[in-house]
């Protein structure tokens, strides 16, 4: 029965966080016989753990499987019971479900293998037309200027945050003088809540691979680095193997597929520091220094690692690029706005009922965005806003969610592109609160060069916090903003500039919430905790005491099984909500 | 056993083993402190000691770079080390939780502590680990809890001691009952 069975396993971070281990192991007692493959992540988070199985000529893909409804499917693949519909993502009988219109939706570009093969099998990539983008530059005769126009003619921009036009430059290291040239790839993805970078690595780590091939070709570098974050062990150990399938493969070393083009790439493994995504201070770190920015000029295409040209891609950029020689740079250019040409991947994550990793033509809305692909609020409550870039971004209100996503319209707005985080919030959180957090991690991650980064950033972070715990005046309104100018102007690098971003945005859109918290004393998204007191409503408890087990100061008393004992003490309470958390008759009240 | 006991032994010989395979100009730096790290879970005094008498890495930039990365630890870590992811994601629904809970477990109380009394396990707040539709998230030693409330969080945490023969200095809520996410399946 299960002798032609093929199954496919998602097996990303993701998936395996989820339990795919563990499905795996089930499937494996159940099905001995079937054929069992690995694939990269598909993107689809929010459906974790996803199956494929194939048997008989048809193909089911199922999501969101655990230990508790696999028994179904299993009984369904055994012909003995119904299709689980609830699980089915599509099948080939049944191509269109509403779960599968997160994937229907996309273009998907750089993320075109993901999901779809087996990372670290070069036969699949092979398979999939993987490496032949190099073979058509290389062997096809292509001069390294004429690679850079092509890559010209797609008007790709980078996609690390920035977006500098790629091939501009390209151009620039190219004609600089000075040998060894570097070619950089920066996988240091830190912006807490992007996490495309990570899955391309993982996923399809020889597109990143062939990617940098070809820009080292284009601008005549002979060494590259692969600058990954020590956060993505997977990511990290894949793409290792990678580069040593395609050394033995003849794509990487010396004079490769014949020609005279020598490259090399080595894996350098980041420690932890989100400047670090700031070109200057990655090659600081490169180089074994604290990373530290410096000022520009010299810009690392003229003077960059150990004083040599050095070109600093991310990890999506280099991922499109194959693509773009295969298919033309006028095909890619097709799709987009005039500007912003292309697809972008978003991580979407928060408060959203489908979050996972999307790619989307440039030029769509962020509304059809978050509801048609991300289906729209995950509790039910409306969507309040969405924060953009990460920490060197800025919140966009619902209200301006119609939004096209498209490097000017967003710049506009005050957010910007970003690496494409996108963390959706509904009407249950603070936005005030999520300009402390962002301004944490900035004053956290300060490298300390300039002073009003260093300082500045802090006193923020101070004024935030004192706003938070029900302490703050309107004056602390106005300092805040004063400060967010201060720092954007006198610090030196992007983390600095961008570091007020979020600060700034929300009192551009909810300064309502900012006032509530000063004059009012209140917080209307009922998270700061200064803000709120927990009471037991009397009516609904039953005097269970889970709550007096799980509070961590020992601030509620009372007889266990008898109702109507049971008090928080207000000035022991430390308003965590554990107590919320654990109460089965929802009786605790946080307001 | 008491958190005394986690200082680790430094072989001499692994120090210039990793010396000689990753090098000894200033570029090394930064991988000859992650190969430490990975070995031993922290920086002991007496490895970097070795790696300045050894190399051409002085002092200032060693000792600038290990405070510089988050990555870099200078206190030994308990024997098993819990990771709480604190991205955007895992903010906004609550990672802070994770920690109030934990830290209950664990009976640390003193802010500026991370490790319990008894040497069993210590919190370590990471930046995003990537797994944001997932949020919250934490790790104990590598492996992922997903979509995790605090109560969650602690009774991963017991289980976790009990399969490992720890014993949790703190107050653990229920010790016995499933984590809610199992307990659905």
């Amino acid at each position: 029965m299960s002798g032609d069975m093929v199954i496919t396993v998602g097996e990303g971070t993701c998936g395996v966080a989820a339990g795919a281990p563990e499905i795996t192991k089930l499937l494996k007692e159940r099905f001995p016989q079937a054929q069992f493959k690995q694939v990269g992540c598909i993107g689809m988070c929010h459906l974790e753990v996803m199956v494929e199985i194939s048997t008989g000529g048809k193909s089911y893909l199922w999501g969101g499987l655990n230990k508790k409804n696999l028994p179904k499917v299993v009984r369904f693949h055994r012909g003995q019971g119904d299709l689980p519909e609830s699980m089915l993502i599509r099948s080939t009988d049944q191509q269109q479900t509403e779960r599968s219109d997160y994937l229907t939706k996309q273009t998907r570009i750089a993320l075109r293998n993901v999901g779809q093969l087996n990372p670290i099998s070069m036969d699949q990539f092979r398979a999939r037309g993987g490496y032949s983008a190099i073979e058509k530059v290389i062997k096809g005769g292509m001069t390294p200027e004429q690679v850079i126009e092509e890559v010209k003619i797609s008007s790709i921009r980078g996609r690390g945050g920035a977006g500098f036009p790629t091939a501009t430059k390209w151009t620039f290291a190219r004609g600089a003088p000075g040998e060894p040239k570097y070619l950089v790839c920066n996988g240091d993805e830190g912006d807490p809540g992007a996490f495309m970078d990570r899955s391309l690595l993982e996923g399809d780590p020889h597109s990143v691979v062939e990617g940098m091939l070809i820009a080292a070709y284009a601008i005549g570098a002979s060494k590259g680095y692969a600058y990954i974050r020590a956060e993505y062990p997977l990511a990290l150990k894949h793409f290792a193997i990678a580069l040593d399938d395609a050394r033995k493969a003849g794509f990487l070393g010396y004079k490769i597929l014949g020609s005279n083009f020598s490259f090399d790439i080595k894996i350098k493994e980041g420690a932890g520091a989100f400047v670090c995504g700031e070109e200057t201070a990655l090659l600081a770190s490169i180089e074994g220094q604290r990373g530290m920015p410096r000022i520009r000029p010299p810009f690392p295409a003229i003077q960059g690692v150990f004083g040599k040209p050095t070109i600093i891609n991310n990890v999506e950029t280099l991922a499109n690029i194959p693509w773009i020689l295969l298919n033309g740079g006028a095909a890619y250019a097709k799709i987009g706005t005039e500007k912003s040409r292309g697809t972008k991947v978003f991580a979407l994550a928060g408060a959203i009922k489908r979050g996972g990793l999307v790619e989307v033509p440039m030029g769509m809305s962020i509304r059809q965005l978050l509801m048609e692909i991300g289906g729209g609020s995950a509790s039910g409550r409306p969507l309040k806003a969405v924060q953009l870039g990460g920490p060197s971004g800025g919140c966009i209100p619902e209200s301006m969610f119609d939004t096209i996503i498209d490097y000017d319209a967003i710049n506009a707005t005050g957010a910007i592109m970003g690496s494409g985080g996108m963390v959706v919030t509904d009407t249950k959180s603070c936005m005030v609160d999520l300009a402390r957090f962002f301004l944490e991690f900035t004053q956290i991650e300060s490298c300390g060069k300039c002073t009003f980064c260093r300082i500045g950033t802090l006193r923020m972070k101070e004024l935030l916090t004192k706003i938070c715990e029900g302490h703050g005046t309107l004056e602390d309104i106005d300092t805040l903003a004063e400060l967010a100018d201060r720092i954007k102007d006198a610090s030196l690098c992007g983390l600095g500039q961008t570091a007020p971003n979020p600060v700034l945005t929300t009192l551009k859109y909810f300064r309502d919430e900012y006032i509530a918290h000063v004059t009012d004393k209140r917080c209307p998204g009922g998270v700061c905790k200064g803000l709120i007191t927990h009471t037991i409503m009397q009516d609904k408890c039953t005097g269970c005491s889970i709550c007096d087990r799980y509070c961590p100061v020992n601030a509620i008393t009372g007889e266990l099984k008898k109702p109507n004992t049971w008090v928080i003490d207000k000035k022991i309470c430390i308003n965590c909500g554990m107590c919320v958390e654990v109460c089965n008759p929802d009786a605790i009240l946080a307001a | 056993m008491s958190k005394a006991s986690l200082e680790a032994t430094v072989d001499p010989e692994k120090v210039h083993g990793w010396i000689t395979q990753i090098g000894s100009d200033s570029s090394a730096a930064v991988p000859l402190l992650q190969a430490i790290q990975s070995e031993y879970g922290y920086l002991p005094r007496k490895a970097m000691n070795l790696v300045l008498e050894n190399t051409e890495i002085n002092a200032s930039q060693l000792f600038g770079v290990a405070t510089f990365y988050a990555q870099f630890r200078l206190d030994p870590v308990g024997r098993h080390l819990i990771k709480v992811c604190h991205g955007t994601a895992c903010h906004v629904q609550g990672a802070d939780r994770l920690n109030t809970s934990l830290r209950h477990a664990l009976g640390i109380v003193d802010e500026k502590e991370d490790t319990a009394s008894n040497g069993s396990y210590t919190i370590e707040n990471v930046a995003c680990i990537g797994c944001c539709s997932l949020a919250p998230v934490m790790l104990i030693d590598g492996e992922a809890f997903p979509n995790l409330k605090g109560a969650d969080a602690q009774k991963h945490l017991v289980k976790h001691a009990k399969t490992k023969g720890e014993i949790l200095p703190g107050h653990a809520g229920e010790g016995d009952d499933q984590p809610a996410d199992e307990k659905e399946k």
